[in-house]
């Protein structure tokens, strides 16, 4: 048994939504004790208190079986606080006093509001690090508004360059690849501030703007208008440059696969293995890149005849074997028949009290000498309260106090019901 | 002091994905040697290049992502070459490589299990099992993520993103275990060989349908145009483009009723009851892109944020560099790059993925990126090599 890179590492998490909560499940994954800080009475936007399309089959509320929050929320624990009563708003700052990191994820303002900016938090312990992942950054012209991962897409010109295209906008679907990004960056930006204070001994505040974390990732766009004065355009899946590059229709309903061939060798490698070698036989005019990319409709119309009645899984077994760049497009119901996911025991099963055995996709990485484990299932709303608590200092009356008066709480509201304590409408404010 | 000062890392492979993973740390302080083919690498070659002129130190690609590294031009293929390898790993802390997989398990093979450096290395599906040593790239390491599959309209093919958001997101994951992996071995002194797998990587993260198929057997649709399940999701035309909402769900949609002028319809089972909204889609969109299609992005924006609407203008990238926010916040920033004559190019690229200290600090800095093979000479002197030898590893191309 070895330990975990982050082992001993204390974060408290304050998100909703995906980048925040996402990026915190890796920092448990690794072994970061991660306290989710839930929010009270207002639940957050994964944990309904209605079943809805992504409510899991299982007993108990709805707001434990959500697709949405489970996905988000492995290895950690949970304390469900009113952070606006005073009892509530104690816990927070004792917790934050003992962090190593606190993360948030609110509307630009909201968390300063609440009494936990960055002074503060500075004030509560020197050592504590600060990451704020408000959508277009806390400084700045933007404060107060509110984001999904989707606006960010909008707003970055990723979404204009996504699409068909001859397609309308409107076609266009939203996303949230700023959120799978966002949660990496997060802990890019946990441990470069954590770096930092083993130089300086000081805890530091960082501005994570999510949609500066997205262009970080698309400078091919900007060079297109800053070097060339040209918009980027929308390619679908051509490459101006490799042809064939493109997905192409398999045999069945609605099976496609990816083929892509960036050099001659390859094009003699796709050729051969579709039968048509000559192709790639000089002088022949498919046979070089400059020929190539003369006459992509023509070698698109010659691909799509030549791979239409294969198999997806199959064909692309078969072009890898001549060493071709090709891939099945799968849907989530197509994940399973991987046989190289089967054989690297990606995905697995977890026990969870509400949802019973659930099957779960795996982690974003393997290491070799510190083997990964869901180690927590998404915990339960206010889970932890009573653990927690008591490390940090509250007596078993304290928290039966604190728990009467809906400064903590285990569970939200019937919809309908009245909250438990003077419970406050809270803005939505998450990013 | 910036806050990776003292950490030495060097990349192999030069790729886009190993570019990508270690601007994570150059532009925070860490000295990151690129150890590239003489010919140069993938990242090198990658457009857009200034005025269409392809050149090895002018690409986009190679410019944003490579600054504030050295440059070291050396063919791994050769025993010397190797040689010089050794040496320089054996002064890191972390190793970043992206190559075809043989090549990595050989360069793996050759770290000191003691006191080599941490390894992260980027794959399309790991270093095991039957797909291994499959040639993937971007886009089909998108086909078997799920993400093309649902990026698509009923009928037509499945698409990818912006190229190489599929690698640039695998390069991400490299990335921060690279920074996981040195801080770990810090506390626990072991030294940890991380193995991504571009597959996984996008699978597993957010924005990937697999985890909703596992847990509930639901296979999200392809799309048919505008969402009419709940509404409104997506882009909506107005005035002078489209603006995107994010806003089905109280109170947001409360509060666009309210703001387009029909409030009453936030309680009107005709837009709200699962079971009736899709039938009444039309109805709504009738009641809200009049009101739109008399006002810009930028104040349908304002109007419905300052409502409490989540509402973001759809903005191309020229747009994306004008918006105020990214003024202000100088999001973008530009290196006087060396370019092929003997004016410096400017060149714009995106600022700092996340601002350490305040806006203004000097935490995040981006330097120019280098010409290939520019550091060569620098490096092997570090490394203890005689300028004779120097001589002898150019003359025989090991070098460059």
């Amino acid at each position: 048994m070895t330990t975990r890179a982050l082992e001993g590492l204390r974060v408290v998490e304050m998100t909703e939504a995906w980048a925040g909560p996402v990026g915190a499940s890796l920092l448990g994954d690794m072994g970061a004790d991660v306290v989710k800080v839930e929010s009270y009475p207002r639940s957050s936007m994964t944990r309904p208190v209605r079943p809805r399309e992504a409510t899991m089959p299982g007993d108990g509320p709805p707001y434990e079986r959500d697709a949405l929050h489970h996905q988000g929320n492995r290895n950690k624990r949970n304390v469900c606080l009113d952070v606006r009563t005073e009892g509530g708003a104690e816990v927070l700052r004792r917790l934050v006093a003992g962090a190593d990191l606190f993360i948030e994820g609110y509307s630009s303002g909201t968390i300063a509001r609440l009494g936990f900016g960055w002074e503060a938090v500075h004030a509560l312990n020197p050592r504590t690090c600060m990451i704020s992942l408000a959508g277009w950054g806390v400084e700045g012209l933007y404060a107060g508004k509110v984001t999904l991962g989707a606006g960010l897409d909008a707003t970055s010109g990723h979404m204009a360059v996504r699409g068909y295209p001859d397609g309308p906008m409107e076609d266009v679907r939203s996303n949230f690849h700023s959120d799978a990004t966002g949660a990496a960056t997060t802990v890019c930006a946990a441990i470069t501030a954590l770096e930092q204070r083993e130089r300086t001994g000081e805890g530091c505040f960082t501005d994570f703007s999510q949609w500066e974390g997205l262009v970080w990732q698309f400078p091919g766009l900007l060079a297109e208008w800053t070097m060339n004065g040209r918009l980027p355009a929308r390619l679908g899946n051509r490459d101006p440059h490799v042809v064939p590059h493109g997905v192409y229709r398999a045999a069945g309903d609605d099976e496609w696969v990816a083929i892509a061939a960036e050099d001659d060798a390859q094009w003699t490698a796709l050729a051969g293995a579709l039968g048509h070698g000559g192709w790639a036989e000089e002088p022949h005019p498919w046979s070089t890149l400059p020929g190539r990319l003369r006459e992509r409709e023509a070698i698109d119309r010659a691909i799509t005849a030549a791979t239409g009645g294969r198999a997806a899984f199959e064909l692309a077994d078969d072009l890898q074997a001549a060493g071709v760049i090709c891939a099945p497009v799968i849907s989530s119901s197509q994940v399973l028949m991987s046989p190289q996911l089967q054989a690297r025991r990606w995905s697995h099963t977890i026990e969870h009290r509400w949802t019973g055995p659930a099957m779960v996709g795996g982690f974003l990485w393997q290491v070799e000498q510190d083997p990964l484990t869901w180690d927590r299932p998404t915990a339960l709303v206010g889970e932890h309260n009573g653990e927690i608590l008591a490390e940090l200092g509250y007596g078993a009356a304290e928290i039966a106090g604190l728990l009467r008066a809906g400064a903590i709480a285990e569970g939200y509201p019937e919809p309908g019901e009245a909250p438990a304590g003077p419970g406050l409408p809270r803005r939505g404010g998450h990013s | 002091m910036q806050p990776l000062a003292g950490l030495r890392v060097v990349e192999v492979g030069g790729t886009l994905a190993a570019g990508v993973a270690t601007k994570r740390y150059s532009d925070f302080g860490a000295s990151v040697v690129k150890v590239e083919p003489p010919a140069g690498g993938e990242i090198r070659r990658l457009p857009p290049f200034p005025d269409d002129r392809p050149g090895l130190d002018t690409g986009a690609m190679h410019m944003a992502f490579d600054t504030g590294k050295r440059s070291l031009a050396l063919d791994l293929g050769t025993p010397s070459g190797r040689e010089v390898l050794d040496r320089l790993l054996a002064a890191a802390d972390l190793l970043i490589a992206h190559q075809p997989v043989p090549e990595l398990r050989a360069l793996l093979d050759r770290i000191d299990p003691e006191s080599g450096p941490c390894t992260v290395v980027i794959t399309a599906h790991g270093m095991d099992g039957p797909y291994a040593e499959r040639l993937e790239n971007d886009l089909t390491i998108f086909g078997w993520s799920t993400r093309a599959h649902r990026h698509s309209v009923q009928g037509r093919e499945p698409l990818r993103y912006a190229p190489h958001a599929g690698m640039i997101q695998a390069a991400n994951t490299a990335g921060m275990l690279g920074l996981v992996s040195v801080w770990g071995r810090r506390q626990d002194g072991l030294r940890r060989d991380v193995e991504v797998a571009g597959v996984e990587a996008l699978m597993g993260n957010v924005d990937s349908s697999f985890f909703l198929w596992a847990v509930n057997g639901a296979v999200q649709p392809r799309s048919t145009g505008l969402y009419r399940g709940i509404y409104p999701m997506g882009a909506y035309p107005c005035k002078d483009g489209h603006v995107l909402f994010s806003a089905a769900r109280h109170p947001f949609f409360t509060n666009l009723c309210r703001v387009i002028g029909y409030p009453e319809a936030a309680f009107d089972p005709r837009f709200t009851d699962p079971a009736q909204r899709a039938d009444h889609f039309e109805e709504f969109r009738a009641m809200l892109e009049p009101w739109l299609a008399v006002r810009t992005k930028y104040d349908i924006f304002h109007e419905m944020q300052e409502a409490g609407v989540m509402c973001a203008p759809v903005l191309d990238a020229s747009e994306a560099m004008a918006d105020p926010q990214s003024v202000a916040r100088r999001s973008y920033v530009t290196v006087a790059q060396p370019g092929p004559g003997d004016e410096p190019l400017e060149v714009t690229i995106p600022g700092a993925p996340y601002r350490m200290n305040g806006l203004h600090s000097d935490a995040w800095q981006a330097r120019p990126a280098p010409r290939l093979g520019e550091h060569t000479v620098e490096l092997l002197d570090e490394l203890g090599y005689s300028r004779d030898e120097q001589i002898a590893l150019f003359r025989a191309g090991v070098t460059g």
